[in-house]
């Protein structure tokens, strides 16, 4: 057995998976960034208001309150409940196998969920009628209910890159809440309320802008939002203490990689920019700040959080979660075994266009491709393999491909045999070539026994394993 | 499988299936709101009939109901995803974009519904109107019609999910859609009808005599019909079902089920028939239609689940199920429901007490009642 599950595999078109949910993924965390940071922002407003340090306060908490509403509770919910589908569509068995071990994580956080939900729209609704007692209350539950929020599925999404003494997926037992408080945990949990601190603030310069309020109050109001920015100071602690918790080899992808590195610097500048405003211009000279550069600053945020979340999805490469299940849905056993029987041997689903290939040879390599490499790659839009690998001589083709980690350390090894892999190139020198109408075999004993020599040559053993040593795949460190 | 649910499942199995079946219930309480209210709104725009108390409640309190209903929606969601991962998964991926495309469809859905409460719409030109009056119902119904679509697919064999996959068709025809919707869709009336019951009941007012009791009315009818066709609907659907999910709804597990299907929903249709003659909406009487509605929401959640599990393989899950129980975490979810449950329960009191002396009392709006599903939401 040690087979892994085959499930019918899409076809993305010429975008990447990544970026689909990578896309997605930064618009929905910016979003519940938006919620989270808000609920803080609004209870220290309200209580501002309620005070009298700040007159204009409590005007102030209804509107924004409403934008939380419209926006977050709308948009939010539903990326939230599209983040999951998406998931389902890129890897299921990824998915599939976070919801099974963190189930009850899940379930812990939709309590919350539910409660940050009634309790915001019972603000939302009745706010304006309650005593202050009860307004703050309300929106104490309201904020602390969202943090929570986070709070729980960061323990999930870290636990992805630093699955800590939860242990190796090949276990028996293994220790949730190990897993859940992993290295992690604090520093990107701290980070990300820090984030969220700063998205509500901006979004929160960008609405006081909109209000019909004269400019001494709006003034008064952003000085007042700017105070969440303060707390950006202490980013760069945080960040090098996330990358501190990395595995090595995941530090190195992310310092060595010119891809990384640029996601890395839109991250990191872009939070520059934003911090050295906020601290000249907001916290020092109490400036005021209009409608257009409020606005940019969001935007700015917006882009920082996107460089993270690519940033986050890219360390983990070759594996969706670094415990030992590789972005290509297999894990160690299921690859050596795969590596013996064949990768698609037993994917019972045909391919949609089967008449579209000369060769059941080139239709084999098609379902190698699907099953191996889709996840990652197209074959002429972003990341494409023609372009790649495309103009490469065929010994090149199947010496790169067999030795697919040491290629690329974030690509997994092949885990097919040597026929499939032959299939493969031969797919990619078809397609190179405008798809012929005929194509002939390749089934030459001698090119079989190389590749072999080759795959047996390389092993079976993550990639990273061979710049950075043993025990990569069972976690790193 | 010969012994009434949820016995005759291994503990794993039947624990899953009964969390699962709770929140599902849960999450239908206010999908039956959204898609049977959406339906009314839309019928009272085409045809210029939306001033009465019904249609401004329902105006009033679709995005709250939409927002719960997709709040609650998450948990069986994860719990399907324990109990039929495979199938859950697979049907998704066959449906691909047409499976997705629900998303911005509930999107578009949520902000029609807060233009149908907005003052601006009412100055807009009649085509303009109308067309933000029929816009939820036409979005929810499509979601409605998607998650039905969803399942059927995902309790077919292997064979069928790679000819469909092959086929590259995005749509799954089966004979079973239509009715498996339309009994959905009339289903969902009683819900409605109790659910709007206690809300007029809550902002009765003693001057407004004529129009609550017409109101009233309008109620009883929407849970009689709904009665009716269910009853209907269900027996067409039984017997264009697969045979081997008949067997299962007809057979031991579910048949006791089906029996108190019925006397919940008869219950319900002997408070309506009294309501239409009297015209009036007591709480006695609708305390005895929310048993009868909770009565016949359990023997139809059962029943539903019949038709899925006489068709799958069961027995080739429940090693996944009893893995799944040896996960840690439980304890601490069951703490946390409790906790949340609790405080959300204050929350409404709250909000229900704790009014500034000067702030104008109980609005033409509802309250305690809808506080009620809202505490539901997580217990
Ligand atoms: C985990 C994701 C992932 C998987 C799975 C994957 N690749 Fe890659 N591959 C990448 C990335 C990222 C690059 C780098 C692209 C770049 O440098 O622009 C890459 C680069 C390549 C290159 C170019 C290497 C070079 O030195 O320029 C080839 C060829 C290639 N991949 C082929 C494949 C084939 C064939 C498969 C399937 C058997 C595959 N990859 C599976 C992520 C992956
Ligand atoms: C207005 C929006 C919605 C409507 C009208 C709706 C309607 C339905 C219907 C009719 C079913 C029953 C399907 C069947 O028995 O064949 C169903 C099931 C379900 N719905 Fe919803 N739904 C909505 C939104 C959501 C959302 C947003 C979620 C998730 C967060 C969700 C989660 C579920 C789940 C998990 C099931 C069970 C599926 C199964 O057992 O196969 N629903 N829904």
């Amino acid at each position: 057995m040690d087979l892994p599950p085959y499930y019918p595999i899409n076809d993305f078109g010429p975008a990447m998976k990544g970026i689909v949910i990578g896309g997605l993924g930064i618009f929905h965390v910016f979003l519940a960034m938006f919620a989270i940071g808000g609920g803080m922002l609004l209870c220290y407003f309200e209580w501002l208001g309620q005070t009298g340090r700040c007159p204009g306060a409590k005007k102030f908490v209804d509107g924004y309150f409403k934008a939380v509403v419209l926006v977050s509770f709308i948009v939010g919910a539903i990326t939230g409940v599209a983040m999951w589908f998406t998931s389902i569509q890129v890897s299921p068995r990824t998915i599939g196998f976070m919801v099974h071990e963190f189930h009850w994580i899940w379930a812990i956080e939709w309590t919350f969920f539910s409660l940050e939900i009634s309790s915001g729209y019972l603000f939302y609704r009745y706010g304006p009628k309650l005593t202050d007692v009860a307004r703050l209350r309300l929106l104490a539950t309201y904020a602390i209910a969202s943090w929570f929020s986070l709070f729980w599925i960061n323990g999930i999404l870290s636990w992805q890159l630093t699955p800590g003494s939860w242990g190796d997926i090949g276990a028996d037992t293994h220790s949730v809440w190990g897993g859940f408080f992993n290295a992690g945990f604090f520093p990107s949990l701290i980070f990300r309320t820090i984030t969220a601190m700063t998205v509500a603030s901006l979004a929160a310069m960008v609405i006081i802008n909109l209000m019909p309020l004269d400019r001494a109050g709006k003034t008064d109001l952003i000085n007042k939002s700017a105070h969440l920015l303060a707390p950006m100071i202490a980013m760069p602690v945080l960040g090098a203490w996330w990358t501190a918790t990395m595995p090595a080899d995941a530090r190195a992808t992310l310092f060595a990689n010119i891809v990384m590195l640029m996601f890395l610097g839109m991250a990191v500048g872009s939070s520059v920019l934003i911090g050295l405003y906020a601290y000249f211009g907001l916290i020092r000279q109490r400036m005021y700040i209009n409608g257009p550069t409020a606005t940019l600053l969001t935007v700015l945020a917006f882009v920082a959080t996107a460089g993270g979340e690519f940033v986050r999805e890219g360390v983990r490469k070759p594996f969706t979660a670094r415990a030992g299940l590789y972005s290509t849905s297999f894990t160690q056993v299921e690859l050596d075994r795969l590596r013996q029987v064949g990768c698609v041997t037993n994917d019972p689903y045909p391919l949609q266009n089967a008449d579209a290939y000369p060769s059941d040879q080139l239709r084999l390599g098609a379902k190698v491709f699907r099953f191996h490499c889709s996840v990652c790659h197209t074959y002429d839009g972003a990341n494409a393999v023609l372009h790649l690998a495309g103009s490469w001589t065929p010994d090149q083709q199947r010496l790169n491909i067999a030795q697919l980690q040491r290629t690329k350390t974030f690509m997994p090894p092949f885990g097919g045999t040597p026929e499939e892999l032959e299939a493969l190139v031969q797919l990619i020198r078809w397609k190179s070539d405008g798809s012929p109408e005929a194509w002939p075999v390749s089934d030459d004993e001698a090119t079989l026994a190389q590749i072999q020599a080759w795959l047996d040559e390389v092993g079976t053993r993550p990639g990273i394993e061979l710049i950075h040593g043993g025990g990569a795949a069972e976690g790193g460190h | 499988m010969n012994s009434p649910f949820p016995f005759g499942f291994p503990g794993p199995t039947a624990f899953y299936l009964t969390l699962y079946l709770v929140t599902f219930l849960i999450h239908a309480l206010f999908m039956n709101y959204v898609l049977a209210g959406s339906s009314v709104l839309a019928v009272g725009a085409v045809l210029r009939r939306d001033t009465g108390p019904i249609s401004a409640l329902l105006r009033d309190w679709l995005p709250f109901m939409l927002s719960m209903a997709i709040t609650a929606g998450v948990a069986p969601l994860l719990f399907i995803q324990i109990l039929f991962r495979e199938q859950f998964y697979t049907a998704n991926l066959l449906l691909f974009h047409r499976w997705m495309s629900i998303l911005p469809v509930l999107m578009i859905g949520f902000y029609l519904c807060y233009l149908l409460k907005s003052k601006m719409v009412r100055d807009w030109p009649l085509i303009a109107r109308v067309a933000v009056g029929c816009g939820p119902f036409l979005c929810f119904g499509f979601v409605g019609w998607s998650w039905v679509e969803n399942h059927l697919l995902s309790v077919q064999s292997a064979e069928t999910w790679q000819r469909q996959y092959e086929a590259g068709t995005l749509v799954f025809r089966s004979a079973e859609l239509i009715p498996r919707l339309a009994l959905w869709f009339v289903a969902a009336f009683p819900t409605l009808a109790l659910l709007l019951g206690w809300q007029l009941h809550v902002t009765q007012k003693e001057d407004d005599g004529w129009e609550r009791a017409d109101a009233a009315r309008r109620v009883a009818i929407m849970g009689l019909a709904g009665l009716v066709l269910m009853a209907i609907a269900a027996g067409i659907y039984v017997g264009l079902m697969e045979a081997t999910s008949r067997d299962a709804v007809l057979g031991p597990i579910a048949a006791p089920y089906f029996v108190v299907w019925m006397i919940g929903a008869t219950a319900q249709g002997a408070v309506w028939a009294l309501t239409l003659k009297s015209g009036r909406l007591g709480t006695r009487s609708l305390a005895i239609a929310t048993a009868g509605l909770t009565a016949a929401f359990f023997g139809m959640a059962v029943v539903r689940e019949a038709t899925r599990l006489g068709r799958l393989d069961l027995e080739s899950l429940y090693a996944k199920h009893e893995q799944a129980t040896r996960v840690g975490g439980f304890w601490l979810f069951l703490f946390f429901l409790v906790v949340n449950g609790a405080i959300i329960a204050y929350s409404v009191r709250l909000s229900l007490t704790a009014r500034r002396p000067d702030a104008d009392e109980p609005e033409g709006e509802t309250m305690p009642d809808e506080a009620k599903p809202e505490a539901g939401a997580s217990s």
